[in-house]
């Protein structure tokens, strides 16, 4: 499929004119909505970074805080996970969207709804973290929030993506850019998966063991599916961006969308799981035919920069997304070591699975995002973050952090997964030798941690100066000097 | 695809074929699943008492799922031919036992059938095993062959056979969990089936098993005043751990409640789909679902959990 | 707050193009072979959407081998019962009698679940049932209640494995099941109950 332009916003926009609303209007009305949603997102980047230290540190000393009930490891991880899962990469992930469709589109945004769907959203989060520690959590991966958490969380995505979707409609430039098909589809995409989640597994559960099928479902669509749509929509917009050079090639990125569409959804069901066989077959096969979406991610990015990796370098906030491409197919690669059957009755139910997750959330979403917030964040207010030094320094923490939390969970997962399959390794024995493992990814908690805090404090300060130039100008009008009246000012 | 229509349908197309997959075909098969019967005609599952099930509550609500699995697998199944007692016919029958255990001298085969009943060799395929049944059924012979799953997880002693949707489907949340940090907990009511035990390990983990690295969970007890006599609650506990003089250590309704759901998680009935020996009598319909003592094949090892 | 010196730089408009270029072939042809081995895998390991089918079963059929046997029924035992007991109504090959008995041979009601045939003899059966097709309504009183649990187990086993029938055993242990089950009942069955209970 050949890519068609319509002639006349093409050579419009091939002339440089402007299309739409000036980019510096676009640019203005984004500022507040994502500034918004990128600084509350860094807010619960701290607050899940936190949480998840302590349960980091609860793996190997398991008498730590473990007293009072809202602390025990069982309530502290699940609300790092959601927290960092709806309270960061949701939220975060939509204001850099969000960006996009107006930047791309050139259409200016109506802040007010999506405000509005922000505080919801964030409200529910609270709300959500609370509940879990208190004991309402649903004991589903990803979807742990409980109902009244996640009716907020669900009403704050549709007062944030329905501007966007109209957005996306009025734009100016029809002709659309590859990230634009994938931020859509992802648009429409969480409102389904979550709504089918929160209801028939959380609100209203189905009979047995049909809950669990229906959770899994729902936390592949979001973890690969979702994230990867925004993430990769972000990826192809700033890789060409940033290197100043041409995607190659429009073709590759449609195939890249459908074959992570239509073979994304189906994965997600464990090899193992307690279903009829057909459910872990179906999601073996679809996890296999996922290296298509990572070769022609890989591909795509290869020929973009014509082989020459070192142009990913070069930018502090492409840093970022190169890495995030990198784990993207790292991730991909452990999907389908564990849903083979050899490999996979290794890894089942260890470590391994646990740092895959991670990989792809953190890894490729979270670092992906880093990018994009570095990115995007001067553009819409006009100016540099007030420490620029540290997002290198954010950039290697976070890369440091990420190889020293997830690498040692996967090869203790290994380690965990043989000795799983040896009837004569005592278990007490198996826990005993990944606790090495474990003391290592605490560490790299600990400087992921580190990284988290300089970009809150960075977005933070550009807040403060913000708000404080705003001010600055009300106070000076307001103490200004009354003219007499009849003088010319 | 320059058209945001087009891009619309694409998503609405990809995600309904994965939601008409995944998500309603199970709900129309598992999902409507109802109580069936055991290969001995009982009910299964049956209900879980009323305290289990706030039981289940406490272990959602204390995320035990994130380190617990509550699902057993299976790699495969064989078939053990077993001679329950010897015929008339000794010598004819020490012929059929060398015939069906190839590579055993004659006295050697004596020797094993003093022993009965005795497991004489174990077949993939069921035509070899009715074969190996006929072939020592001289003289009055009484064998049979049991069907036993095997596994990493049976060798493990971690259940008899794998987990199926019947075995969740009463719990409201069902959580065969993904992660094993802590052993899997299908079977733990058999093989931990004093409550008292459970009781003490949720409070001090370290105490009942060495090395463990789960946390404890003191706010599921509380420390209270003792009468002139310990009440029937009261944990007994030593060394450092025991309450001082005049107070003892009781589980609070929810400790109690998590303590009875752990010791009700049995999943070892035969079914249809996933078929397993069991050896004794049948219990009376509508019975738990525990087969009297000693069910199964005698080749799995309890090991530790 | 600083202003910065590339304020140009950050205000670029110029939006990346994608350029026109084809997907190589080879990741087609990657795709084909993948779907090839997809197809082949699901064949092998899916048990085709059946229910009742988990790994390491590959169908319903191959589940059928794997049932436990029982401590042997003996059928010859079990046709001599079923010609002294059932065959003056039900006929000695299984065939029914218009207006008396209908067929056993071929009966859904035979080859089916075990927890239903043996209710039929143990409490009797009355009102209207659809046997092979065809509507009966006449009423059987309850032939098996004098009989053992090791004689009534043998006889529905003959009849289950008989005059073309394929159906799984029925053992002492799963009739004593059910005649504890049913207590001190004296009242017949009817189709519409016995199709409430539980299929396996």
């Amino acid at each position: 499929m050949i890519a068609t332009d319509t002639p006349n916003s093409s050579s419009l926009e091939a002339a440089g004119a402007a299309i739409g609303d000036p980019v510096a209007e676009v640019e203005a009305s984004s500022r507040l909505p994502v500034l918004a949603m990128f600084g509350a997102g860094a807010f619960w980047l701290v607050i899940s970074s936190v949480l998840g230290l302590i349960s980091s540190i609860k793996f190997h000393s398991p008498d730590f805080l473990a007293g009072p009930a809202w602390l025990t490891y069982g309530r502290v991880r699940p609300a790092f996970v959601d927290s960092f899962l709806y309270g960061f990469c949701l939220q975060a992930g939509l204001a850099a969207g969000l960006w996009l469709v107006a930047r791309l589109g050139r259409t200016a945004l109506r802040p007010l709804p999506i405000l509005a769907g922000a505080k919801l959203l964030n409200l529910g989060v609270i709300l959500g973290v609370i509940g879990i520690l208190q004991g309402d959590a649903s004991g589903f991966d990803a979807l742990n929030f409980p109902r009244y958490a996640a009716a907020m969380i669900f009403g704050g995505y549709v007062l944030i993506g329905v501007p966007a979707v109209l957005a996306f409609h009025r734009r100016a430039a029809r002709t659309l850019f590859v990230s634009q098909w994938f931020l859509l589809a992802a648009l429409f995409w969480f409102p389904w998966i979550y709504s089918t989640g929160s209801l028939l597994v959380v609100a209203f559960p189905l009979r047995g063991v049909a809950q669990p099928i229906i959770a899994w479902w729902y936390a592949a669509n979001f973890q690969y599916v979702w994230m990867a749509l925004v993430g990769l929509g972000i990826a192809f917009y700033l890789v060409p961006k940033v290197t100043g050079r041409e995607l190659v090639s429009h073709n590759l990125a449609l195939f890249t969308f459908w074959t992570l569409i239509l073979f994304g959804s189906w994965t997600g069901i464990p090899r193992t799981a307690p279903v009829p066989a057909y459910l872990p077959a179906i999601s073996t096969v679809t996890s296999v035919l996922s290296i298509l979406t990572l070769v022609a991610v890989a591909l795509a990015v290869w020929k973009t920069v014509d082989g020459n990796l070192g142009l990913l370098w070069g930018s502090r906030s492409l840093r970022f997304v190169a890495v995030g491409l990198a784990c993207f197919l790292a991730a991909g690669v452990m999907n389908i070591v564990e849903s083979l059957g050899t490999t996979g009755a290794i890894t089942n139910f260890t470590w391994f699975t646990i740092a895959r997750t991670h990989l792809l959330t953190y890894g490729f979403f979270a670092m992906t995002l880093f990018g994009a917030i570095y990115f995007v964040t001067p553009r819409v207010v006009g100016r540099e973050l007030p420490f620029t030094k540290w997002v290198g320094v954010h950039f290697w923490l976070a890369t440091l952090g990420m190889i020293l939390g997830w690498a040692p969970l996967a090869v203790g997962g290994i380690v965990q997964g043989r000795k799983l399959l040896d009837p004569n390794a005592a278990f007490v024995d198996i826990a005993k030798s990944t606790l090495m493992f474990l003391r290592i990814s605490t560490v790299g908690d600990l400087l992921m941690l580190a990284g988290h805090a300089l970009l809150w404090i960075n977005l933070g300060l550009l807040a403060l100066g913000l708000a404080r130039a705003a001010c600055q100008g009300f106070v000076t009008e307001a103490t200004a000097e009354v003219q007499p009246a009849g003088a010319k000012s | 695809m320059n058209h945001g229509p087009l891009i619309f349908l694409a998503a609405f197309i990809a995600l309904a074929g994965s939601w008409f997959g995944v998500v309603l075909t199970p709900q129309l098969n598992v999902g409507q699943l109802q109580q069936t019967n055991t290969l001995n005609g009982a009910l299964y599952p049956v209900a879980r008492p009323g305290v289990a099930q706030q039981g289940l509550q406490v272990y959602r609500a204390n995320g035990c799922v994130q380190c617990h699995s509550q699902q057993v697998g299976q790699t495969g199944t064989v078939f053990d031919v077993r001679v329950t007692e010897a015929g008339t016919n000794r010598v004819a029958l020490n012929e059929a036992l060398r015939k069906v255990k190839t590579g055993v001298s004659a006295p050697e085969a004596e020797q094993l059938l003093e022993r009965l009943p005795l497991d004489v060799a174990r077949f993939t395929n069921r035509e070899d095993a009715e074969a190996a049944v006929k072939t020592l059924g001289v003289g009055g012979t009484k064998a049979h062959f049991l069907v036993v799953p095997v596994g990493p997880d049976m060798a493990r002693g971690w259940g008899k056979r794998r987990s199926v949707a019947e075995d969740y489907l009463f719990d409201a949340p069902a959580l065969p969990g993904g992660v094993r940090i802590g052993p899997d907990l299908a079977n733990i009511g058999v093989r931990q089936p004093d409550i008292n035990w459970h009781l003490r390990h949720l409070y001090a983990p370290r105490s009942e098993v060495k090395g463990s690295t789960m946390p404890s969970y003191p706010y599921l007890f509380e420390k209270r005043r003792a009468g002139r006599e310990a009440s029937p609650d009261a944990l007994a506990l030593t060394g450092k751990l025991a309450a001082e003089k005049g107070y003892e250590i009781v589980p609070t309704a929810e400790g109690k409640a998590l303590a009875a759901y752990l010791v009700s998680l049995r999943s070892e009935a035969p079914l249809f789909i996933s078929p397993i020996s069991v050896a004794s009598a049948a219990p009376a319909g509508g019975d738990t679902n525990a087969p009297a003592g000693g069910a199964g094949a005698a080749t799995n090892a309890p090991a530790t959990k | 707050m600083k202003v910065t010196t590339n304020q140009t730089a950050i205000m670029d408009v110029a939006e990346p193009k994608a350029v026109a270029g084809q997907v190589p072939v080879w990741l087609f042809v990657l795709g084909f072979v993948l779907l090839f081995w997809g197809m082949y895998y699901f064949d092998q390991r899916s048990g085709w959407f059946k229910t009742e089918v988990y790994a390491p079963y590959v169908s319903v059929a191959d589940l059928q081998r794997y049932q436990p046997p029982t401590g042997g029924v003996d059928l010859g035992r079990g046709k001599a019962v079923f010609e002294n007991v059932c065959a003056l109504c039900h006929n000695p090959d299984g065939a029914g009698k218009p207006n008396q008995a209908p067929p056993l041979t071929g009966s859904e009601w035979v080859t089916g679940s075990p927890a239903r045939i043996i209710r039929i003899p143990l409490a009797g059966l009355s009102g209207p049932i659809e046997v092979k097709g065809q509507q009966w309504n006449l009423s059987m009183p309850a032939m098996g209640a004098a009989l053992s649990d090791e004689d009534l187990a043998a006889t529905l086993t003959y009849m289950r494995q008989s005059w073309g029938n394929k159906a799984s055993e029925v053992t002492p242990e799963m009739v004593k099941a059910i005649r504890t089950l049913l207590g001190n009942r004296s009242q017949p069955f009817t189709a519409a109950e016995l199709l409430t209970v539980p299929e396996k």
